[in-house]
């Protein structure tokens, strides 16, 4: 009789349920898309990297204008661009691409142009950040964050004075303690500094070049991960590595062994910038936050939080002495020369790809 | 048994079960069946800058497959996701052999024990198994304390920790199946081979592990294949050193958007299931064939193939 019970009675229900449930998810879908902007929503939905805009700075935006901030997050621009790309750039109304692929979606006509008479802090920026080739004019990006990837050395395993080059990673006693990024362009383009070429090299021969050196360094690696650096450098589990500037700061105060390098065949440097894309439904309330970014104040909860470098000139005076002061955030003019921000390769792109798998599966 | 219910369908009230068919045929045909064909329409396709693809067919994408590097990348991963599956059973093997012979009342805390991993994301417990491993980390730390080591030691970057890594996430889908037929396993045919004087190992040679083999092979299948692509257990315990299938299709879709050639790579993945399933259907069949034809006709044995 029980099985009757279930049968006759309670599992048309249990169907009328998921039916109910299937329906009731879609009414909630329905409304929000067809909603037309003329009168925008207080709503902003921001599509950025994980761990990258301060809870508290995006509660104070909150609380000064009543938009609610949806922050959705991704792990790689490639990720970031996929979607975008086969959303045709709808769904969201900020993103933060690094250099080539702000380039890379503009050309793909992703992005929007930025109104800039509703920036009203652009001037703070500093201008040699500006005006880069991947976007003249920032007709469609304004950086947010940037920073050097450099080296990192730990004091008990040698004098961080002796390290100076990419060269150094190969030295005979860090045998085995090296880690990389995972990142293609990362490691050809510190290989390809080595060499004295531009890390945006697309000349065959110069990358191949490179990804002998690599090759000849890769039994010498024992993680290719930069996400991992920080817990790797700072548990001693590596010497000697790639590390991004903002984790350097924060390993070091974890490990006062460890000290910071920019070698001097140049640092491989990133920009993060915000951009609007095509579709963005608020697009109002993108440029307001934008600028409500770009306010000093603003700006340095960031550079608190994440101890990256900042292009807002400003920010100083609003910070402890100690970031004040850090030549990892402050880089100088010095340790900054003959470094390089990463650009799109165009077809040469397909040559580093191909390297890169027969390093990778290679013993 | 799937016959006594469709007799029961068929008469009086099946209006409920057609629509529950209906429903759950739409489901796999949605979200199983459609997206597993777009991807190997996809993998005859043409790569496209401005749209990923075009629909151009074409086989190119299979012959590049046949380059030296993938066929490296295919290997190292085989070879992983083999080591992991041998382990694996080593250790599952006893674990449900043991757990089918406990006291009855006792086997559902053991299952529960089994199944409690599943609580938490292995992406999350993987996290958890670098704060074992690491160098300073919960062994190391031991070891010193012990007075076994003088200093840290890291088991971390290392084939050994990616195989800790693979079998700890894996090994209840070996133990599973592994307990259900070995807990079918009828004791009397192991009595029987004692009594005409078979040794307990002989006896478990030749009794206990051939009719406990679908349940070896559903194992090995359900740990192999998802080792072959887990990706992100050798890239955050091994170091990522080198490219493993899953990492190879992920960045021909990601990174070098080539996705006819990621496409590709991966219906590689779905023919070795299918595959693999074929050995599966050939062995289980010729284990009933066995019981109910060869070894003749006791009681127990029929009652085994009447359960089919």
């Amino acid at each position: 009789m029980k099985h009757r019970l279930f049968r006759d009675r309670l599992f048309p229900r249990f169907l009328a349920a998921i039916a109910v449930t299937l329906f009731a998810c879609a009414g909630f879908a329905l409304p929000a898309a067809a909603k037309d902007a003329a009168s925008e929503e207080k709503v902003l939905n921001i599509f950025c990297w994980s761990e990258y805009l301060p809870q508290e700075a995006l509660d104070k935006f909150t609380e000064e204008t009543g938009i609610k901030v949806v922050y959705s997050t991704y792990e790689s621009n490639e990720a970031m661009y996929a979607k975008l790309k086969l959303l045709d750039g709808k769904g969201y109304d900020i993103v933060v691409p690094s250099t080539y692929f702000i380039e890379q979606m503009r050309h793909d006509g992703l992005l929007q142009p930025l109104d800039k008479t509703r920036l009203t802090n652009l001037a703070k920026l500093d201008p040699t950040l500006l005006n880069q080739e991947y976007d003249p004019d920032n007709a469609y990006s304004i950086p947010y964050m940037w920073g050097a990837t450099g080296l990192m050395v730990n004091k008990k395993f040698a004098d961080p004075a002796t390290v100076a080059s990419w060269s150094d990673l190969m030295r005979p006693e860090f045998k085995g303690r090296v880690i990389l990024s995972d990142d293609v362009r990362d490691v050809v383009g510190f290989a390809l500094k080595r060499d004295g070429h531009s890390m945006n090299s697309r000349n065959e021969a110069e990358i191949k070049k490179a990804f002998d050196f690599l090759n000849e360094l890769k039994p010498a690696v024992r993680v290719f991960d930069v996400t991992a650096a920080k817990q790797a450098f700072i548990s001693e589990e590596v010497v000697i590595g790639i590390i991004w500037n903002g984790d350097a700061y924060i390993a070091i105060e974890e490990n006062p062994d460890l000290a910071f390098v920019y070698p001097r065949e140049g640092a491989v440097l990133w920009i993060d910038s915000f951009a609007i894309p095509k579709g963005a439904e608020h697009k109002d309330n993108a440029h307001k936050f934008i600028d409500f970014m770009l306010r000093p104040e603003n700006a340095a909860l960031v550079v608190e939080e994440f101890k990256y470098s900042t292009p807002n000139l400003e920010v100083r005076p609003y910070l402890p002495k100690e970031l004040q002061e850090s030549r990892l955030i402050f880089p100088t003019a010095e340790d900054l020369k003959n470094s390089e921000v990463t650009m799109g390769v165009g077809e040469a792109k397909a040559v580093y790809e191909r390297l890169w798998e027969s390093l990778k599966a290679g013993k | 048994m799937i016959r006594a219910i469709r007799m029961r369908v068929m008469g009086g009230t099946s209006r409920f079960f057609r629509i529950a068919i209906a429903l759950s045929s739409l489901w796999l045909v949605l979200f199983a069946l459609a997206p597993n064909a777009l991807l190997l329409l996809v993998a005859f396709f043409t790569r496209s800058d401005e749209h990923f693809v075009t629909p151009v067919l074409t086989l190119d994408n299979y012959i590049r497959l046949f380059d030296p590097t993938f066929l490296t990348i295919l290997w190292d991963s085989a070879r992983l996701a083999c080591i992991a599956t041998v382990i694996c059973l080593l250790i599952g093997y006893p674990f449900a052999y043991i757990m089918a012979n406990v006291r009855p009342n006792r086997r559902p805390f053991l299952l529960f024990l089994v199944i409690i991993p599943f609580w938490t994301s292995s992406l999350i417990r993987t996290y958890a198994l670098i704060l074992i491993l690491k160098s300073k980390g919960l062994i190391s730390e031991l070891l010193t304390m012990l007075g076994i080591t003088s200093g840290p030691v890291s088991f971390m970057y290392s084939d050994f920790a990616v195989f800790i890594g693979l079998t700890y996430t894996m090994l209840p889908f070996m133990i599973l199946p592994l307990y259900a037929s070995i807990e079918k396993l009828d004791r009397r045919l192991l009595d029987a081979a004692k009594d005409l004087g078979a040794s307990s190992w002989r006896a478990f040679v030749h009794v206990t592990v051939p009719l406990t083999m679908p349940g070896i092979i559903a194992g090995a299948m359900l740990v192999f294949l998802p080792a072959l692509s887990m990706f992100y257990v050798p890239e955050m315990l091994g170091g990522a050193k080198s490219m493993l299938l899953g990492n190879f299709i992920k960045n021909q879709f990601l990174v070098a958007r080539d996705w006819p050639l990621g496409a590709a790579a991966s219906s590689v993945m779905t023919i070795a299931l299918i595959l693999m399933v074929l050995v599966y259907s050939r062995v289980s069949r010729r284990g009933v064939r066995n019981r109910e034809g060869g070894r003749g006709s006791g009681g127990a044995l029929r009652s085994e193939g009447g359960m089919r």
